[in-house]
């Protein structure tokens, strides 16, 4: 197979888009009630910080606003995971049904093609959500707003992600190997809703898991100290984005070599 | 009244409920999880503030309080909303509606066996764990009696308004919109994520008018508040028993004008 550019995969992304889209469209009902379920969780996690902050001022030396900045930047580096790779979940099924051969046989890469295939749009209800609240803790932290500081932040965020979406890849790949995994998707997701807290909070062996063996840390945590404590930057903070695209790419590697070996249901 | 046909549901779910071991397995590593989370986040919570109690709560009353609540939450977690949805979507479900048996009832004894097995291996091991890790914290008197019926109550009003939910589905075909909606509602309101006792003021009044806290609240403080006075302990069951004959006349009535329009597959 020959090298294509990104650009071929670019507009190959746009058109299998816009068709995910128009089905979707037709369910326009589920839709919107997708989006407001959405937005009633995330507003939730907000009410949690509220109510805590209201009875303690503070957790371990992080205040309401630092809290919050931590939240709404977890919102959104949780948003890719969300929107672009929200087929993971069906996975298992099409592995079990036998429907997952159809992949193999397309003459592009099997992982985007797949990933490809839907795109979440309720993700981005989150992703304004999480906007809203970074915004507001940003405003209130005084940070400012300057090129290089927008530019840090866009790259955190890109870094982010991709620990997510690593995590995710794995405990989707499971099924490759494992009859009807879904529930170490199920177990694994309920790990974001930690990323929020700073890692200070654990002890130092605690700490070393939600590092290096669960990497939640790097969601929100790691990111975070280049704005909020922008004097005691951490040695893996700086790293991250490399750990980031490696951690990426090992999770791809794996579920690449699970489609490869998968040998179909015989019908 | 011939019991039979609802104990065989029983034993079915029990038998149903032990097939899925790796389920159970997970259920059980992502509950730890989750576990640690809250011990280290409501440590350093309390660490912020000078005084032991906040609210009359001490750490050791908040993480008694969020452990059990969680175990709860395992046992009374029941899919109800994502089986009716998928049974409707299907068509499946006009095979039990035309059951000898009234529906709301055969899904309760359906799913019945679920609950004992799950109150076995998740809530009985838990409430053990944290009886010797705090030992003394609880005392176990006739207040397991209260706790044992206040349950039971919960469980009941639980249902009745996963049942609602999950009559909603017929209308609409968001059930995960449908679904995350409740369970955002559920457990924040409930009290299962963060005890009610903290939350401020107008919104705490506001909580305890509605339904929700029946769930999870109303049995913890029956086992958790050693000194509460009989009459108020009588008062918490009878507000349960108020509120579940509330969502079985709303439930039931839903579902009985619902029925008429059902149309999915020429049903």
């Amino acid at each position: 197979m020959q090298k294509r550019g990104l650009l071929f995969y670019f507009n190959i992304y746009r058109k299998i888009l816009a068709q995910d889209l128009k089905s979707k469209m037709s369910y326009r009902a589920d839709f919107i009630i997708s989006t407001i379920g959405m937005i009633f969780t995330n507003i939730s996690g907000f009410i949690s910080f509220w109510i805590i902050f209201k009875n303690f001022p503070s957790i371990k030396g992080w205040g309401y606003y630092e809290m919050l900045f931590l939240y709404g930047f977890s919102l959104i580096a949780l948003t890719p995971v969300q929107c672009f790779f929200d087929n993971n979940w069906n996975l298992r099924n099409h592995v079990y049904s036998g429907d997952f051969i159809k992949y193999c046989f397309r003459p592009i890469n099997i992982f985007f093609y797949y990933m490809s295939e839907v795109f979440d749009i309720k993700g981005l209800g989150q992703f304004v959500f999480g906007s809203l609240v970074l915004g507001y803790a940003w405003n209130n932290i005084n940070l400012g707003i300057s090129i290089t500081i927008i530019i840090k932040l866009i790259i955190s965020l890109i870094t982010a992600s991709l620990f997510m979406i690593a995590i995710m890849n794995l405990a989707a790949s499971t099924c490759f190997w494992l009859l009807n995994s879904g529930y170490i998707m199920v177990m694994v997701f309920r790990f974001k809703d930690y990323a929020k807290y700073p890692a200070t909070i654990f002890n130092s062996g605690f700490k070393f898991i939600f590092t290096f063996i669960i990497p939640i840390a790097f969601i929100a945590y790691y990111p975070s100290l280049v704005f909020l404590r922008p004097d005691d930057i951490p040695v893996l903070t700086w790293l991250s984005p490399l750990i980031g695209i490696l951690f990426f790419y090992i999770s791809y590697l794996v579920w690449m070599k699970g489609a490869k070996s998968y040998s179909g249901t015989g019908s | 009244m011939n019991t039979r046909k609802y104990l065989t549901l029983t034993r079915a779910g029990m038998i149903e409920a032990l097939q899925f071991k790796g389920a159970i397995f997970s259920i059980i590593i992502g509950n730890l999880v989750y576990l640690i989370m809250i011990y280290f986040l409501w440590k350093a919570i309390f660490a912020s503030v000078d005084t032991t109690t906040v609210n009359g709560m001490t750490f050791e009353d908040t993480m008694i309080y969020l452990v059990l609540a969680s175990a709860l939450f395992y046992f009374m977690e029941m899919y109800l909303v994502w089986e009716m949805g998928r049974d409707i979507q299907s068509g499946k479900i006009i095979l039990d509606i035309i059951k000898p048996m009234k529906y709301p009832i055969f899904k309760f004894f359906q799913l019945s066996g679920n609950f004992i097995m799950f109150f076995f291996i998740t809530f009985l091991p838990t409430f053990i764990v944290v009886y010797i890790v705090t030992y003394g914290a609880i005392h176990l008197d006739y207040n397991i009696l209260f706790f044992l019926v206040s349950v039971l109550l919960g469980l009941l009003i639980n249902y009745f308004i996963d049942f609602f939910i999950g009559t909603i589905c017929l209308y609409t075909e968001s059930i995960w919109g449908i679904n995350i909606m409740k369970e955002v509602i559920v457990l924040l309101l409930s009290g299962a994520t963060i005890p009610i006792v903290f939350f401020p003021e107008p919104l705490k009044t506001v909580v305890y008018y509605l339904p929700f806290q029946a769930i999870y609240n109303s049995p913890l403080r029956l086992l958790i508040d050693y000194s509460m006075p009989f009459s108020e302990r009588i008062e918490i069951l009878g507000i349960q028993l108020f509120w579940l004959i509330i969502m079985i006349l709303v439930s039931g009535s839903f579902w009985k004008i619902s029925l008429k329009r059902i149309t999915i597959n020429g049903g």
